[in-house]
């Protein structure tokens, strides 16, 4: 018995929806698009900074955290979740 | 035929060696590689035997697919009783090894008993020999496939083998093929260290007949854009697994300083992009188009110009995160000595990260480290107990005794500092916030294990329509699921769902980067029984197949009962419990695992399997799976 091969399987049809170019904030989690070649990136969201690595000039990705912006926009949040009983 | 390859049973006691047809029932029900493993370790291993022993009884195999058409076909099992754990050992590699095997006529070696003098085997074109081993024993994981090969004057011969720490009965040695495939947890290099089996070296040409091969052809190339286009694989071949760096310590998801932080603020040598400086290419295993793994040339120091492969994520945990280091250098020098040792890296970085802290809060002096300072952030110092853990002198002889014999031997309460479950080390992710994680390497089948049941694309925040699509196949599911991965709901879905996924392409014999791991969009069950049929000509639907993954998970959980294993053990340590995590975004600060909702999804984790409160499978669920007559004790 063949089988057929031509219909997308669920995860064929999943990768439909993948978005290139754009990457997803490792603190709010909303999806975003660095300007090509960018080095680093502010959230326009959550204002949390990123260093960037581009994987292809059109695939960003996070290579990690500026260290000392996050760290003061963690070190705020937090007290303001404390704060309000959180 | 994909389906006429023999299994042997090799006595190395006596010398005999008997080789029989794998019955199409068995195939059936459990495939091949790990799953048949399973079959035939509950089938073989008596209860209560010394995993060091010669009692024990190591298996090595093929998935199903290896050596087909279809991608990443390239997958060896090695499975035994674990001489770390007590339970269950089983590892899974890449390379080429295994299509080897199967070219040479085998799919399941089953070696019993133990050699008087160190052997190895030559299995060529369906002839099995037992060779002296005097020459390579005591040689390092590369050295020894370069003897063989020069031995046996052809230098296509692939070779699994150990290294000194096998030999040296390391309880968390590793198997290894080429240069850094590596057969990690649960100690199986030291189980074949135990039956004085240095080597396993294979050549074949008996070719595997493709069922259908334009049809299977046709396939594997829709199946190879499927993989190639997913943006995780285009990573992996740019960088590597150390990728995944840039998601978890970015957000505070990294087990630090043994476990006290979960973060390692300015680490920016240890990310990906900083390794990859050092690499001068990438390379991949049988059948791969992703290419995942470095090839570098390490740039300084001792070890100046000398060649290795990788490092994986774990190195950066092993040889960075734990021991609180920062430099790029100590993770190549450490993954290359762990690779030529043949040695666990992530369970020697924890152990060392563990003796680190101890070293700190005094449990620990300068008497038992014979004057090495074991502090964290120390480099040369974990290089140092690398070689000392492989070569068993002084305190690394003790940690080469794995956590649980090392804290009895250590005392004064060292055991409240040692991060595992069931006796071995977590990787070094921080599973405080998550936990699916938790939950997963709290219940994995071979101790703390991310890649057992880890639901890695949890982290990913996917749209709950995108979950409900990915976990509804192939069985229905219509409970919660959630985007967040800090909730505990719906969780316990996931882990069931990723294990009985993980246990499916082990198998197969593909890649686990090749299904929904770390990518949300790669084949699984749906692609599997295309991929198959094509190749092997069994019909199996998605559903038959998520079943002999099922069956074979039970057979590891009816080894484990048997072996003693209780629910208590389901469990994570302490820490987890009762420090709260320090850095990361705001999201993740402050947080432990819940007792109470870690026990409830331990529940529903349960049910989903058809096992009871105890973790014991119902007799109607071993009737359903068919395995209610076992030990059958037919193969």
């Amino acid at each position: 018995m063949a089988k057929e091969t031509t219909s997308d399987t669920t995860m064929e049809s999943l990768a439909k929806g993948r978005s290139i170019g754009a990457f997803r904030c490792l603190n709010c989690f909303e999806r975003v698009i660095p300007p090509a070649g960018a080095k680093t990136y502010k959230c326009p969201h959550c204002s949390f900074e990123w260093r960037v690595f581009w994987i292809s000039p059109t695939f960003p990705r996070i290579r990690g955290p500026v260290w000392d912006v996050n760290r003061q926009l963690a070190a705020e949040e937090v007290r303001k979740q404390r704060k309000g009983g959180k | 035929m994909a389906l006429d390859r023999k299994i042997a049973y090799i006595n190395l006691t006596t010398g005999e060696i008997e080789t029989k047809p794998i019955p199409i029932s068995i195939r059936k029900k459990f495939l091949g590689g790990r799953g048949l493993d399973m079959y035939l370790m509950y089938n073989h291993i008596k209860p209560g035997v010394d995993p060091l022993g010669p009692d024990n009884v190591a298996f090595v195999s093929a998935g199903i697919l290896v050596g087909t058409l279809a991608s990443a076909s390239a997958r060896t099992h090695v499975a035994g009783k674990s001489p770390l754990t007590g339970f269950v050992g089983s590892t899974n590699m890449g390379g080429f090894f295994a299509p080897e095997m199967r070219w040479a006529g085998f799919d399941h070696l089953v070696i019993k008993g133990k050699a008087e003098k160190p052997v190895y085997l030559w299995i060529h074109n369906g002839e099995i020999e037992i060779r002296d081993a005097k020459n390579i024993w005591g040689k390092t994981v590369h050295e020894t496939q370069q003897i063989i090969r020069e031995e046996l004057g052809d230098r296509d011969i692939k070779i699994l083998t150990i290294g000194p720490a096998g030999e040296k009965l390391v309880r968390f040695a590793n198997v290894m093929t080429e240069i850094k495939n590596a057969g990690g947890r649960s100690g199986m290099g030291a189980l074949l260290g135990s039956k004085n089996l240095k080597a396993i070296a294979v050549r074949g040409t008996m070719d595997i007949k493709i069922a259908h091969p334009a049809e299977a052809l046709d396939y594997d190339k829709k199946v190879i854009t499927q993989v190639t286009s997913a943006k995780v694989s285009q990573t992996q071949g740019r960088i590597g697994t150390p990728f995944i760096w840039g998601a978890t310590n970015t957000q505070g998801l990294v087990r630090v300083r043994n476990f006290q932080l979960n973060q390692l603020e300015n680490a920016d040598d240890v990310e990906a992009e900083a390794i990859d400086e050092y690499v001068i290419g990438m390379t991949g295993c049988f059948g791969c188009q992703v290419h995942c793994r470095a090839k570098y040339i390490i740039p300084e120091g001792p070890y100046k110009g000398v060649y290795d492969e990788g490092p994986e994520y774990t190195a950066q945990g092993a040889f960075a995160a734990e021991p609180g280091c920062r430099s790029t250098l100590t993770i190549l020098v450490g993954n290359h000595l762990t690779n030529i040792y043949g040695m666990d890296l992530l369970e020697t970085g924890s152990l060392i990260a563990w003796a680190m802290e101890l070293y700190e809060k005094g449990i620990l002096t300068d008497k038992d480290t014979d004057g090495l300072e074991l502090r964290f952030g120390n480099d040369d110092a974990v290089i140092e107990m690398i070689h000392r853990i492989a070569r068993r002198e002084g305190l690394g002889d003790i940690l080469a005794e794995g956590g649980l014999r090392a804290a009895e031997k250590i005392g004064k309460g060292s055991i409240k500092y040692l991060i595992h479950v069931k006796g071995m080390s977590n990787l070094h992710s921080d599973e405080r916030p998550t936990p699916a994680l938790a939950l997963g390497i709290a219940t994995a089948s071979r101790g703390s294990d991310h890649l057992r049941s880890r639901p890695a694309i949890d982290l990913y925040h996917l749209p709950e329509p995108v979950l409900r699509k990915i976990y509804s196949q192939p069985v229905a599911y219509d409970g919660p699921l959630t985007s967040d991965y800090r909730d505990y709901e719906g969780k316990p879905w996931q882990v069931f769902w990723h294990e009985t996924c993980y246990e499916a392409v082990d198998c197969l014999g593909i890649c686990k980067y090749h299904t929904t791991f770390l990518g949300a969009t790669l084949p699984n069950f749906e692609e599997w029984s295309k991929l198959l049929y094509y190749n092997t000509g069994l019909e199996m639907s998605p559903l038959d197949i998520w079943t002999v993954a099922e069956r074979a998970y039970n057979m590891e959980r009816l080894f484990n009962l048997r072996e003693g294993l209780t629910r208590d053990q389901d469990w994570l340590v302490d820490r987890y419990f009762d420090e709260p995590t320090k850095l990361g975004i705001p999201g993740i600060q402050g947080k432990t695992i819940n007792r109470e909702k870690l026990k409830k999804m331990i529940d529903e984790y349960y049910e989903h399997h058809g096992w009871d409160e105890n973790g014991v499978p119902h007799p109607e669920t071993t009737k359903k799976l068919d395995i209610d007559k076992e030990p059958s004790h037919m193969l």
